[in-house]
């Protein structure tokens, strides 16, 4: 088994080509899933094709309509980079810890594919691209698209995600709402994006994104399209109904960190106190 | 005279900050061969049959067969196997060592192991009790009897791992027929002696010393006896270094937790006081007994709580189930008792309609009151300034009221507690007879020869100012090495809340001795032996007498803010204060009423542990969430003066008195908050939403 | 087996060695820097923490492929500089150190904050150190000396 430390993308797509290699950004996820023994090798049951160094993909670019953020941009770098959104960076702030976050890639958290990855709800929240190459192409896939399951991704063997856009869009509320088992560095029981852009109050854009309430992210954009167009006090005076529209989307399990009863009665909680905030 | 109690920097700052400070693991430079513990994977099974792989040349297997003396750990009740033999209790139990030289050989070999096992159905309720332990004060039958009312309420308590930062880890060498073991303890004579047990060998034969210990809580008190012994018995038959250091998930597995608990309390009530009380304490004591019937009569003990109620019926079991064996962890079942009483005083105050705290004061113990066994409070209690103090930093009054009566989700609670010093009972004297030494070198360099294991705490720095100041010479003056059974006499464990006021007394006591004997460039030797006070009466079959020489006392006052949405609370504030006698040196005693608060205030709302089919469920540092530096509440500690004759400088114990308030304190303010009676620990989110939904007010 | 290069503690190493071994069990066995220590194994309690190009990351997360060509400060390389003796004075004088075992990660989160931050407040500090768990001290200590580190090393930073 040889593992490889391309000095190029081009180069690890080559090596892609050629045959299948678990690829390694920051190392802050695989590592602690495969470690064995202390001092015995990580169990990789692939060859490794390590990517952090790879320059060319650490990036954040803007234009006019979106960023681009290189698949190996680290978490910090995202924290502290003036373009990337507010909801994204309140996530990021409480995100992990600094040590992680310092390694901890965007591209490594989409592929990860976990449930708990906060990351995720802000990344469907802001309807990011993920942007993947084989040496022969490029394809982009909404992130919805993109991950389909508990770690499962739409990724082929010969493939890497390159990198992730996000549309620019403006809006006038955001809560990020990460609940976890302490205050800080743990992993969600729930996490929650609400966005909001409303003019002469009424809501001109609504979303929103629940993690760790479901096997995949959730996002109803058929329940968010009958809020857009209403006035703030009509959706509020229609909370119920909206809340109990989400109910059937958010199955929970109860497991060691949290109970099925807790993840859905706050998940409804977090969504009528968004709902709420929306006068303020 | 210098004021013991002013802080100087502790000895072992430098090596520890600048990472030179040698723990276990650190340790390199021999050739060493590595073990790999095959454990059960089953919870209650027989084992029918071991098939090995073919092992290469230099690798080897160790497990009963290999013990030259009896197959069990010598704790205090000895029925921990070092390896199992038939069957294994629970789940996760050691059956054999792997030993040899290279970690991926070893791994692989670990995995080709087949064990056969006849499945046995495994018991997780609290059924089976092996240990039970009852007691009286007054009469508690007429007491209940001419009740105008019964009042009673259950309580539960989860485990509590010690989560000490550097897990547990032994090393070891033989010199010919001598075995040296190295490890991360609390305790080295009990290792010694555990292995001097197990090989079945005399005390020469065995050494053992103290690495630098990277946090231990209890934790490092009876378990490293356990690999210790197996680490012996391979050395013994391999006769090369041998190193076994646990990862985080294997520690967290396999390691003594404190006992989960299941109390009720009963009062009976005439004119609005308690008059009497019945207590029924169960503790899961996991698979084996070990050090559980200890930890059952502390907190029997300490039903009362920081009170003294005339007539007592205390009833406890210790309950063996096919889980991880608990054992000791700072408090030593104490922390159990303190949670229940303290909520029981406020649950039963408001069932009578009358404000606690006017209960409280009216049943808080005073001098010369007699102790739930009996004893007496020979010293001064200042529980009334400390508890006017504690209210009039933390705004109490005002607070607890309006908090009750707003929708702030804001809350406050209090705690009142004491914690007896040293062993239980007559222990220190039947069980322990701690014997300390000093010795003065030639070059009037003085060395504290005790066995005594600086795990944080600071006892390097405090028994070196002690002896210091006893002789009136400079700090580095005195030398006080890392325990070595080759060197240092058994001056006792380094565990309940001793050290300092047993060792340090004596400590104390020999310096004064080695003042009078002083001779300038010539060697000298001084010893002290532990005499139990004349006063001390303690009947260990009926639980009679004074349980502890000297009792420590503290309160502890905690504000919370619960979330509305999450539920997750937020610690605000906490606000302690302490008689421990007196401060050996003000700042170790703030860190350690720092540590123990923040231990035992996760203790009450978030540290949460589970098994699930015998199995830990939260068997890592992701799943066992300890507080982080944002969870911890600002703290502002007072020390109070209340020096104890017989303590050195007046100095009682510190250590465990400081983790035991903390649940309380957090779970009445919790209670305070939702105005929902909360009856159980740890009290997470997701129980405060099952409250706030059905809990009864 | 690649041969990978970087600089430890100023100097410059090679090793050839298993690309995915961690950086971790690489520092303490094969360079034996046993100041940094392993505590879980799993990025949770920083007692791992090393300087990768300035910033705080845990060791145990890290290949070592990921560090060719880079920057490591370990607490062995970092204690011969001037913060260090700031810092270190300022753990002493709050009592910030009890086991000691979380202490050279301790260190080194609270370096790489400074660094950052040289004038946190109560909670940058907080947030700085969160992924550093610490059992014994209850962190109000260790938060007082980065807060007195601030100021006694004022400009340093």
């Amino acid at each position: 088994m040889v593992n490889v430390i391309p000095k190029s993308l081009k180069e690890a797509l080559k090596f892609l080509q050629e045959k299948p290699y678990t690829i390694i950004a920051g190392g802050t996820d695989l590592m602690v899933q495969k470690r064995g023994w202390s001092s015995t090798n990580p169990e990789f049951k692939q060859p490794v094709l390590f990517i952090a160094n790879l320059a060319e993909l650490n990036y954040v670019k803007v234009d006019s309509k979106a960023i681009f953020i290189g698949a190996t941009t680290t978490l910090s770098t995202l924290l502290n980079h003036p373009s990337i959104p507010d909801i994204y960076k309140d996530a990021l702030f409480e995100m992990a810890s600094v040590g992680i976050r310092n390694s901890a890639t965007i591209a490594g958290n989409i592929a990860n594919a976990s449930p708990a990855g906060d990351s995720l709800p802000v990344l469907y929240a802001l309807n990011a691209v993920v942007v993947v190459q084989n040496i022969e192409r490029k394809r982009e896939i909404a992130i919805k698209d993109f991950i389909t399951g508990v770690r499962k991704i739409t990724l082929q063997e010969d493939e890497m995600i390159t990198e992730i856009i996000i549309p620019k869009d403006v809006f006038t509320h955001r809560k990020w709402v990460k609940v976890g088992g302490r205050r800080a560095d743990a992993i969600s029981k729930i996490s929650f994006v609400g966005l909001a852009n409303i003019k002469n109050k009424k809501i001109v854009d609504f979303r929103i994104a629940l993690g760790a309430v479901a096997p995949t992210v959730v996002r109803q954009e058929k329940i968010e399209a009958q809020c857009i167009g209403k006035t703030v006090e009509e959706l509020q005076n229609n909370i119920e109904d909206i809340v109990a529209q989400y109910q059937q989307f958010i199955v929970p399990i109860t497991d060691q960190r949290s109970t099925k009863a807790y993840r859905e009665q706050i998940s409804h909680n977090i969504i009528v106190d968004f709902i709420k905030s929306l006068s303020k | 005279m210098k004021d013991i109690s002013k802080s100087v920097f502790k000895v072992d700052n430098d090596e520890k900050i600048s990472g030179q400070a040698q723990y276990v693991s650190d340790i390199m430079g021999y050739d060493f061969l590595y073990a790999f513990t095959i454990r059960s994977e089953h919870p209650k099974a027989i084992i029918k049959d071991i098939n090995l792989p073919n092992l290469p040349p230099g690798y080897y297997t160790v497990d009963y067969t290999d013990i030259p003396g009896k197959n069990v750990v010598k704790i205090i009740f000895d029925d921990m196997p070092v390896f199992a033999e038939k069957q294994v209790n629970y789940y996760k139990e050691p059956i054999m060592l792997l030993v040899g030289k290279d970690k991926e050989v070893l791994k692989n070999l670990a995995s080709m192991v087949q064990i056969e096992y006849e499945i046995l159905e495994p018991l997780y309720t609290y059924d089976n009790s092996v240990i039970n332990y009852h007691f009286t004060k007054g009469d508690p039958v007429t007491a209940f009897k001419n009740a105008e009312r019964v009042i009673s309420f259950d309580y539960d308590t989860g485990y509590q791992e010690q989560l000490y930062i550097e897990p547990q880890g032994m090393l070891g060498y033989s010199e010919g027929e001598k075995v040296t073991l190295v490890g991360s303890i609390q305790c080295p004579y009990y290792v010694k002696n555990a292995v001097i047990a197990i090989l079945d060998t005399t005390p020469e034969m065995v050494r053992v010393q103290q690495a630098a210990v990277g946090g231990a809580f209890g934790g490092k008190e009876e378990f490293p006896s356990l690999i210790a012994c197996q680490l012996a018995v391979a050395i013994n038959k391999i006769k090369r270094p041998i190193k076994l250091i646990y990862d985080r998930e294997e520690d967290m597995e396999v390691t003594t937790k404190r006992h989960p608990s299941k109390i009720t309390l009963e009062a009976a009530i005439v004119n609005n006081r308690i008059v009497g009380m019945r207590s029924k304490v169960g503790l899961d004591g996991g698979a084996h007994i070990g050090l559980s019937g200890v930890v059952l009569s502390r907190a029997l003990i300490a039903s009362t709580g920081a009170y003294t109620i005339d007539n007592l019926d205390v009833n406890g079991d210790v309950f063996i189930t096919n889980t991880v064996p608990n054992g000791a962890f700072r408090g030593f079942g104490a922390p159990q008792m303190l949670f229940a009483i303290e909520m029981f005083i406020h649950h039963v105050a408001t069932e009578l309609g009358i404000d606690p705290l006017t209960m409280r004061l009216d049943a808080l113990a005073k001098q010369n009151d007699k102790t739930s066994t009996n004893g007496t409070f020979r010293d001064p209690i200042i529980m009334n300034q400390m508890i006017e103090k504690a209210m009039e930093m933390s705004d109490y009054k005002r607070k607890v009221k309006e908090y009750q009566n707003d929708d702030s989700f804001r809350g406050i609670g209090m705690s009142w507690f004491l914690h007896g010093c040293g062993f239980t009972g007559s222990g220190e004297s039947t069980h322990i007879n701690a014997l300390v030494k000093l010795k003065k070198d030639e070059q009037n360099q003085v060395h504290i020869l005790i066995a005594a294991v600086d795990m944080g705490q600071g006892v390097k720095t405090t028994m070196k100012k002690i002896v210091a100041n006893v002789l009136d010479i400079p700090l580095e003056q005195v030398t006080y090495n890392n325990p070595d059974t080759d060197f240092v006499p058994d001056s006792g464990p380094t565990v309940a809340s001793r050290t300092i006021m047993i060792v340090g007394g004596l400590i104390a006591r020999a310096a004064l001795q080695l003042k009078q004997k002083w001779v300038e460039d010539y060697e000298v030797i001084v010893e002290e032996r532990y005499q139990q006070p004349s006063y001390v009466k303690w009947d260990e079959e009926t639980f009679q007498g004074d349980a502890y020489p000297a009792y420590s006392w503290g309160v502890n006052v905690v504000e919370v803010e619960v979330s509305k949405v999450t539920y997750q609370v937020n610690l605000l504030n906490s606000w302690s204060v302490y008689d421990v006698g007196k401060a050996i040196d003000e700042r170790i005693i703030i860190g350690q009423a720092d540590g123990g608060q923040m231990q035992g205030l996760g203790y009450g709302y978030l540290e949460v542990m589970r098994t699930k089919n015998g199995k830990v469920e939260h068997k890592n540092v992701t799943d066992y969430i300890i507080p982080t530096s944002v969870d911890a509440p600002s703290m502002e500690t007072v020390i109070m003066d209340n020096p104890f004759p017989l303590g050195p400088y007046g100095a009682k114990g510190a250590g465990e008195l400081t983790l035991v308030g903390g649940a309380p304190a957090v779970a009445l303010a919790i209670e305070n908050a939702i105005n929902h009676k909360v009856q159980s620990i740890p009290m997470t989110p997701e129980k405060i939403m099952e409250l706030i939904n059905h809990g009864n007010n | 087996m690649e041969t990978i290069k970087f600089t430890l503690n100023h100097k410059v190493v090679e090793v050839e060695i298993n690309e995915t071994k961690r950086l971790l069990d690489v520092l303490r066995e094969h360079f034996l820097l046993t100041g940094v220590k392993e505590g879980c194994g799993e990025g949770e309690c920083g007692a791992c923490a090393v300087l990768l190009d300035g910033d705080i990351v845990n060791s145990c997360m890290v290949p070592i492929a990921n560090v060719k060509d880079h920057d490591v400060v370990t607490i062995e390389g970092y204690s011969k500089t001037k913060n260090f003796e700031v810092l270190k004075e300022a753990y002493a004088e709050e009592g910030a150190v009890q086991c000691g075992f979380c202490t050279p990660g301790m260190m080194i989160a609270s370096e790489a904050l400074l660094r950052k931050n040289p004038h946190p407040t109560e909670e940058d500090i907080k947030n700085g150190i969160s992924g550093n768990l610490c059992r014994c001290t209850g962190y109000n200590m260790i938060i007082k000396a980065v807060q007195r580190a601030s100021k006694s090393g004022e400009g340093l930073w």
